[in-house]
């Protein structure tokens, strides 16, 4: 059996070298020609920043529309995307485009932002390292969970989706290999939404869902 | 004693140590130099008197050079610094050649150990010119811009510009401060050192000797402000919304700073301040040696409410300082302070001493409230601005730009 090769991710924050956005308008032109890079790290990497609370949307077009465009309609339309629904970010492009366009098209005037609080495009630079840590049988997993960095578990647990298995995370992609006994744990994994967690969070929900009577 | 590590463990918790630990064994033996323009005094001598033993500690062949000049080429990058914050300076002929010259004078000493590293940061502007004086350079160079030089005096950054494209990346505070430079731009925000004798835990017993020593009255509220005195942290600004709360407060107010010895103005501003303050004795202000570190984290601690408030900010480490001992911090709507004050939860923005005095003496009635800001103030900077941050994000960077690569995920 091969055991589970435990990887940490950090990441570092750079800019993208687009301009930055101080109406709708501009966010659409900026959208349209952003690299997937710029809207992957807006969607998925948002995570792996520490926040102060619930933020009411993970994503930050829908951030930014709530917060300093103050368009609330817009704001709840960009926060629903699930960026994992959609097979490639250029499908998620054009969603997001549709979305501006859609709005572009009910409103009179073409909202702007106050100086200051316009749009920025970022992406990021991540450095993925080999902790040293393995995990060879299914049992030791959730005790190996709780020691892991929130860089592992987005590594692991949502980053993962999005390389083969296609929309499958790390942890039952490995216990596939275990047979029945892997079942119960891939099944466990299988109930956490982990779309209103923070990465804390979801360590502790993975480990509980690991240990809870009957798995 | 050279700072390790693990005395970090009980503030950022063991898995954030684990993952330096791991990053930095990746970058063992490399040679990395780091250049500013003054040892003691400003944020930046703080961040390198931490950062550089820290990198040791992990294996990585790390050093921290100083260039030095005369009165006459601190005065250039005092002016260049102002200009680049977007304050209309004049720069002579004479002033720019005096900046190459010292430079100059400077790279004969530093080239040997510049041109050898593996990699090169430059902070701010005054040491910039090392790069193309540095012709036989065979590692990577980063310029760190730690100021806000996002509405530049345009005839400063028209001489400068040429001086810092040429380095392989720069880093911002934040991206507000960034202008388009061709290369990767990374944005990388300050921290502090809370093992730092500025930001340790203090006994009751110092806090009450300097109460003590600057005759403060321990029954009346304290207003804090701690900065250089330089036009741009507004001291007088302070001391007008101090006159509006003790209308109906009988509030205290210290401003406390150093100069630098990076900073000719200094002395000028505190003229000023002095005029201000005078004939009030509820208004102390202190001009701290650049080693009263002890003193200042007292003042600190002693603050019932700490203020920054600043007109331009690249990052007001003092505002981190005064979250991290617990107290609301009212800060001007500037730079960084933007993105180290949570508006409403861990102190408040202001734009104007009116806008200071008014939530000054709404902090000073709702003291629970008062309180209850000051707890979430630190577990904000332990998440955010703690030095363990700092550093991961600078090994992430090392790690990127050693790479070559462009990729968005590097596998070390």
């Amino acid at each position: 059996m091969k055991p589970f090769v435990v990887m940490d991710c950090v990441l570092l924050t750079r800019m993208s070298g687009l301009p930055e956005a101080a109406s709708l308008r501009e966010l659409r032109e900026r959208l349209a020609v952003c690299g997937e890079n710029v809207l992957y790290h807006h969607f998925y990497e948002t995570l792996l920043r520490p926040s102060f609370d619930y933020p009411d949307y993970h994503n930050d077009f829908a951030v930014w529309a709530k917060l300093q465009l103050a368009d609330q309609v817009l704001a709840e339309r960009f926060g629903v995307l699930d960026p994992y629904a959609f097979a490639s970010m250029e499908e998620l492009r054009g969603v997001m485009l549709d979305i501006v366009d859609d709005r572009l098209n009910s409103l009179p005037y073409a909202p702007s932002v106050a100086k200051g609080a316009e749009f920025y495009f970022f992406e990021a630079t991540t450095v993925v390292f080999d902790t040293d840590v393995r995990i060879c049988a299914p049992e030791e997993l959730a005790s190996a969970i709780v020691r892991m960095t929130t860089g592992s578990i987005f590594f692991h647990f949502i980053e993962a989706r999005r390389r083969e298995p296609l929309a499958v995370d790390d942890f039952s992609a490995w216990l596939v290999q275990f047979g029945d006994k892997g079942s119960a744990f891939i099944e466990a994994l299988r109930t956490i939404d982990f779309s209103f967690l923070t990465l804390a969070e979801l360590r502790d929900e993975i480990h509980s869902q690991l240990t809870a009577p009957g798995i | 004693m050279e700072k390790a590590l693990q005395m970090y463990e009980a503030f950022a918790g063991s898995s954030t140590i684990r993952q330096l630990r791991m990053l930095g064994r990746r970058l063992e033996g490399k040679r990395i130099v780091q250049v500013n323009s003054t040892r003691e005094g400003g944020g930046v001598a703080e961040i390198l008197a931490w950062m550089v033993p820290l990198m040791r500690d992990l294996g990585i062949d790390a050093s921290w050079e100083v260039i030095s000049g005369a009165q006459d080429f601190y005065a250039v990058t005092k002016a260049i610094h102002n200009g680049l914050q977007g304050f209309p300076v004049s720069i002579s002929q004479k002033g720019w050649a005096t900046y190459h010259a010292t430079n100059t004078a400077n790279a004969e000493t530093l080239r040997p150990s510049l041109e050898d590293a593996d990699i090169v940061v430059i902070h701010d502007p005054q040491p910039a010119p090392l790069l193309q004086l540095c012709e036989g350079r065979r590692g990577k160079w980063v310029w760190r811009a730690h100021i806000d030089i996002s509405h530049p005096y345009l005839p400063v950054w028209k001489t400068l510009r040429p001086i810092v494209k040429g380095y392989d990346a720069s880093i911002f505070s934040m991206p507000q401060f960034a202008l388009p430079l061709p290369h990767p731009q990374y944005l990388i925000a300050p921290s502090i050192d809370p093992l730092s004798e500025k930001n340790r835990d203090l006994p009751a017993e110092e806090l009450e000797a300097v109460r003590a020593e600057f005759g403060l009255d321990p029954a009346r509220p304290l207003l804090v402000q701690i900065s250089r005195f330089d036009r741009f942290k507004d001291p007088l600004g302070v001391i007008d919304a101090y006159r509006l709360v003790k209308r109906v407060q009988p509030v205290q107010l210290v401003l406390a700073g150093g100069g630098a010895t990076d900073d000719p103005e200094g002395a000028e501003v505190l003229e000023e301040v002095m005029a201000a303050a005078k004939g009030d004795p509820d208004i102390h202000v202190l001009l701290l040696p650049p080693d009263a570190h002890r003193t200042v984290n007292a003042l600190q601690r002693l603050a019932d409410v700490v203020i920054q408030k600043s007109l331009r900010e690249g990052f007001g480490l003092t505002v981190t300082e005064g979250l991290w001992k617990g107290k609301p911090v009212i800060g001007g709507n500037a730079g960084g302070i933007r993105r180290q004050i949570v508006d409403y939860h861990t102190g408040f923005l202001v734009s104007t001493p009116e806008g200071a005095a008014h939530r000054i003496r709404f902090l000073l009635y709702h003291r629970e409230k008062m309180k209850a800001m000051g707890e979430k103030a630190r577990e904000f900077v332990r998440e955010n601005f703690l030095l363990t941050r700092h550093l991961r994000e600078y090994f992430i960077l090392f790690h990127s730009i050693l790479s070559g690569s462009n990729e968005p995920r590097i596998y070390v």
